[in-house]
């Protein structure tokens, strides 16, 4: 037993480094053809419906190879989702073969080792290079996308016509409309954002051609300005707005208390429930220039293969039906998910209106966070938050703050 | 006291079983990790662990934001535990007075208030104080007004939830030690013609001593670990991060994005800090005369 | 009645309100259709109540797996670590020995180190065990760490024992480990009732732990599973939160109503050091 010859080790005042720290067997896998195929996709809550389509899916596959069981686990999304992958990188016996991800969390399963290389193996499917590289590190692919989720500006209908306004087709026009909706209409707020909504703000600063590391550059800091513009008192008083997190401006919206929001495809059923309801539409969120759009952020779930799987080409097989144009059609059926292979994107689009400035919004070109584990230390740091947050309260100027989030950033890149 | 010793390790051996190879093994892998460059790549083998010395320690000790979030943890978690225990000291000398039925009703509701997950009951919290859709502003008349802005309202907030989860143990505890206080003790006081006053000071404090003892040291440590409360209500840290705790502050900088080399240096010095202000009020204890 | 006893009813009924509103609250949540619980127009009340939220929590995955292995772990570790820490408990208090002050304050020590930094060595040696994705990996851990408090609160208990009761026994030619069983440990058992509420809160409402060591194995999950469900990133199922912690709240003030009458005078026990 290890603790026993690490507290030897430790008495004996060994050198510190023949007790090296525990780390993991690396077994490598195998490629098993029959037995019991083990899959981990997330939980939700309402599973019903996925859990039909699953079922479906591995009813086709049973039949297809004989003598293979699919079980498989539901787990939670947040945040115990990091403990369950991580067990399973750190203990191989307990490793499924496939499994569902987040495409935010890659970079960092991937430096760990815990997911297969599977360039070889999806050769040619129908994505647009944005999604590819949503689930690529260092030119390898780690996995199919599987669906995303897309942010568009919702808006109240009502509110607009009783005001004269139109959708805005600038960020300009954005702007000017919030701050009149705000001044007409004190109750409301013109824009739901929040200086916790990092996704939200994204765009802003993707449109005015900044990116993550770059946040102090010219660009960024205009895009920076942009969004924190609406973090004001004659739009959404940072009193109320800077603490503001992604869901709860979709809570906002959802409850009457804005006019206008910044929210996904799979926000509709929650604002479906509230006092928004059949009082909205949706137009893609406009950049600067008249008729562009703001770049969306890909977020989303791909399909991988663990290292450790003990039935390598099953698991392979299990993704390509899954994540095939069949099944991704049939998840947004059941769950809402936005297809990521362009065919099956177009075939949900011809029948659901409610899609298209979403799917315009995808047609554009998304943008994704840096692959690299400095992603999930810049997150879970704030350093984004807190530089908007810094902005809108006043504690610092635009350049201050982004002066300081850009080197919080390089230190993320750097500091490992 | 007897003295026989092979017996007394006897007796504890069960607990040794336990407590050395389930925290004392940990504990000293605390320690050796936090000379090590030990990340997730590290845990999981994608890539070779280094030693690194005291660098852990250099990195942390060197980082500004460090020592302003170590100096508002010390002094939340102070104001936490004073108030803990002065509203569940309270509460228990009214749980003595009060009737049968009131003094159920408020063990009941207690009870179910030291029973709730953490989770939920910050997650309630945050609800009622939310500031257009919570009931509290409503009440009030004034919606729209954000509890979680200004860094003291906030930590206020925060902290009247973490000790609507702590005060419980606190007033049941104390309430159950007046209890066992002969009557007759309390009625040759009030026979002196102490008043109310002196007498819980007088003769309840003193023999509650060792209860208090135990309160006192669990809620030091509990406070100053915080995390929950503060990490979902403000959404990890409020507004620009003024309200991290060091415990939020371990789990942004360390275990959130799996650097356990870096963590367990904060997990050592944590530790270290606790230690001398646990040993500094038992220090203090000796001193008036009471012994462990 | 005295005007010292009105005052006091008031403030218990008036604190009693005021703590039990957040429960309230929690149940009244779980309670309301979707659309109300985030409505501009809050109200304590909810005129059309529905059962779906809990109906959504009953029906997801083993619910009633989750509840017994939970029932399981914690009552296992409440029996053992009472056990464990009686023992430990008359260690400390009726003998006097070298180390003991030490001994105590590693107790204490123990209760110091962030969890968050010891699970990666904790796994390591579950796994060196072979306990991984079982429930035994949970009790070990959870005794582990109601262990430290419970010897602590103990020690009140059992110096609270007058010495001579157990020296009388000795006299009229009792073994030593006859006393502890006979004499003290019935005596100090509303004591023990009083540090079993602790260890099945702690046991009971871990959320890390569970969440760490159950791994792939579907049947050894916890309750503390079927609630992480409903938190998701951005859109959080308020209903499902509330009803699943609705649910795992009423457990423990079941057990807290059993030996409710035992606890207040085990409590009691703790100050006569």
């Amino acid at each position: 037993m290890k603790f026993l010859y690490c507290a030897a080790a430790g008495v004996a005042l060994l050198a510190l480094a023949a007790c090296a720290p525990s780390t993991a067997p690396t077994t490598g896998g195998g490629d098993e053809k029959t037995g019991t195929l083990r899959v981990w996709l997330f939980d939700e809550p309402n599973r019903a419906p996925k859990e039909k389509v699953i079922n479906e899916a591995i009813q086709e596959f049973t039949a297809a190879n004989a003598g293979v069981k699919v079980e498989v686990t539901y787990i939670p999304t947040t945040p115990a989702r990091h403990e369950k992958f991580k067990g399973a990188f750190n203990d191989p016996a307990s490793a499924p073969d496939v499994a569902e991800y987040g495409n935010t969390d890659l970079a960092e399963y991937a430096t760990a080792g815990g997911f297969a290389d599977l360039s070889a193996d999806l050769t040619s499917q129908d994505l647009t290079a944005d999604l590819v590289k949503s689930a690529t590190v260092d030119g390898k692919l780690y996995g199919l996308p599987w669906f995303i989720g897309i942010r568009a500006l919702y808006y109240r209908t009502d509110v607009f016509t009783d005001l004269g306004l139109k959708p805005p087709t600038t960020l300009t026009q954005l702007t000017e409309s919030a701050r009149t909706i705000r001044a007409k209409k004190p109750d409301l707020y013109g824009i739901a954002v929040g200086g916790e909504y990092t996704f939200g703000a994204l765009p802003f600063v993707w449109d005015a051609g900044g990116d993550i590391q770059s946040l102090d550059s010219a660009e960024s800091r205009k895009g920076v300005k942009a969004y924190t513009d609406l973090l004001a008192d004659d739009v959404c008083p940072p009193q109320a707005c800077a603490g503001l997190t992604g869901g709860k401006t979709v809570e906002l919206f959802a409850s009457g208390k804005a006019a206008m929001g910044i929210l996904g495809n799979f926000s509709r059923s929650a604002v479906d429930a509230g006092a928004a309801a059949g009082k909205y539409a949706v137009v893609p969120l406009p950049g600067s220039a008249e008729g562009s759009i703001a770049p969306a952020f890909a977020g989303g779930n791909n399909l991988g293969v663990m290292k450790n799987a003990a039935h390598r080409s099953l698991a392979v097989k299990f993704v390509q039906l899954l994540g095939g144009k069949a099944y991704q059609a049939k998840m947004y059926d059941a769950m809402g998910n936005l297809p990521t292979l362009t065919s099956a994107r177009e075939e949900v689009a011809a029948r659901e209106p409610f899609l298209k400035p979403f799917l315009e919004t995808v047609a554009k070109g998304t943008r994704f966070v840096p692959i690299d584990p400095a992603w999930v230390k810049i997150d879970n740091g704030k350093v984004i938050p807190t530089m908007l947050q810094k902005v809108a309260t006043g504690r610092a100027t635009v350049d201050q703050a982004t002066t300081e989030a850009a080197a919080a950033v390089k230190s993320a890149f750097g500091g490992s | 006291m007897r003295h026989a010793r092979p017996r007394a390790w006897l007796y504890l051996l069960p607990a040794a079983a336990v407590l050395v190879p389930l925290f004392g093994y940990p504990i000293y892998m605390l320690g050796l990790l936090s000379v090590f460059d030990y990340r997730q790549a590290q845990v999981s083998g994608g890539e070779p662990t280094s030693f690194v010395g005291f660098a852990n320690y250099a990195r942390l000790l060197g980082d500004e934001r460090f020592w302003s979030v170590l100096g508002q943890t010390v002094v939340f978690a102070a104001a936490l535990v004073a108030a803990t225990l002065a509203v569940g000291a309270f509460l228990a000398v009214v749980l003595t007075r009060a009737g049968r039925v009131p003094g159920l009703l408020l063990s009941l509701a207690a009870l179910a208030a030291w029973a709730a997950p953490a989770m939920t009951g910050s997650t309630v919290w945050m609800f009622l104080f939310d500031a257009d859709l919570g009931l509290v502003n409503q009440v009030l008349g004034i919606e729209g007004y954000s509890w979680f802005y200004d860094k003291w309202v906030t930590f206020g907030v925060v902290g009247a939830t973490v000790v609507w989860h702590s005060f419980p143990l606190v007033m049941l505890t104390l309430y159950a030690g007046i209890q066992a206080i002969p009557a007759s003790v309390l009625e040759a006081a009030s026979l002196d013609g102490a008043s109310a006053w002196q007498s819980f000071w007088k003769v309840v404090v003193p023999v509650l001593r060792p209860l208090i003892t135990i309160v006192v040291i669990q809620s030091i440590i509990w406070d100053f670990k915080i995390f929950t409360q503060i990490y979902v209500m403000t959404s990890g840290g409020g507004i620009a991060g003024q309200n991290t705790v060091l415990n939020v502050y371990a789990y942004q900088t360390a275990f959130g994005s799996s650097e356990y080399g870096l963590g367990s240096a904060i997990g050592v010095i944590m530790t270290l800090i606790l230690l001398v202000v646990t040993l500094v009020y038992i220090r203090m204890l000796y001193r008036s005369g009471e012994r462990l | 009645m005295s005007r010292s006893r009105l005052a006091a009813d008031t403030v218990a009924v008036v604190v009693a309100f005021l703590t039990a509103f957040p429960i309230y609250w929690m149940v009244l949540s779980a309670l309301k259709p979707a659309g109300e619980i985030q409505s501009l127009d809050v109200r304590p009340w909810t005129l059309s109540p529905t059962l779906d939220h809990f109906e959504r929590v009953l029906t997801g995955e083993n619910f009633g797996r989750y509840l017994l292995n939970s029932a399981a772990v914690a009552l296992t570790v409440v029996v053992l670590s009472a056990l464990v820490a009686f023992l430990a408990a008359v260690a400390v208090t009726r003998f006097h020995f070298k180390f003991r002050t030490t001994v105590l304050i590693m107790f204490l020590i123990a209760q110091m180190v962030p969890v968050e930094a010891l699970t990666i060595p904790l796994f390591f040696l579950m796994r060196d065990l072979g306990v991984l994705n079982t429930l035994a990996s949970l009790v070990l851990v959870q005794l582990a760490f109601s262990l430290p408090f419970a010897i602590w609160m103990m020690r009140g208990f059992v110096a609270a024992v007058p010495e001579s009761l157990e020296e009388a026994a000795m006299i009229d030619g009792a073994s030593r480990p006859v006393v502890l069983w006979r004499i003290l440990f019935p005596l100090v058992a509303p004591g023990l009732v009083a540090t079993s509420v602790f260890s099945f809160i702690t046991a009971w409402n871990d959320f890390l732990f569970a969440r760490t060591f159950i791994i792939s194995a579907k049947d050894s999950q916890t309750l503390p599973a079927a609630l992480l469900v409903f938190f998701k990133p951005d859109e959080n199922d308020w209903g499902g939160i509330m009803a699943a912690s609705t649910l795992m709240t009423i457990p423990v003030l079941i057990f807290f109503v059993a030996v409710q009458r035992k606890l207040v005078s085990g409590l009691g026990g703790a100050v006569k050091d």
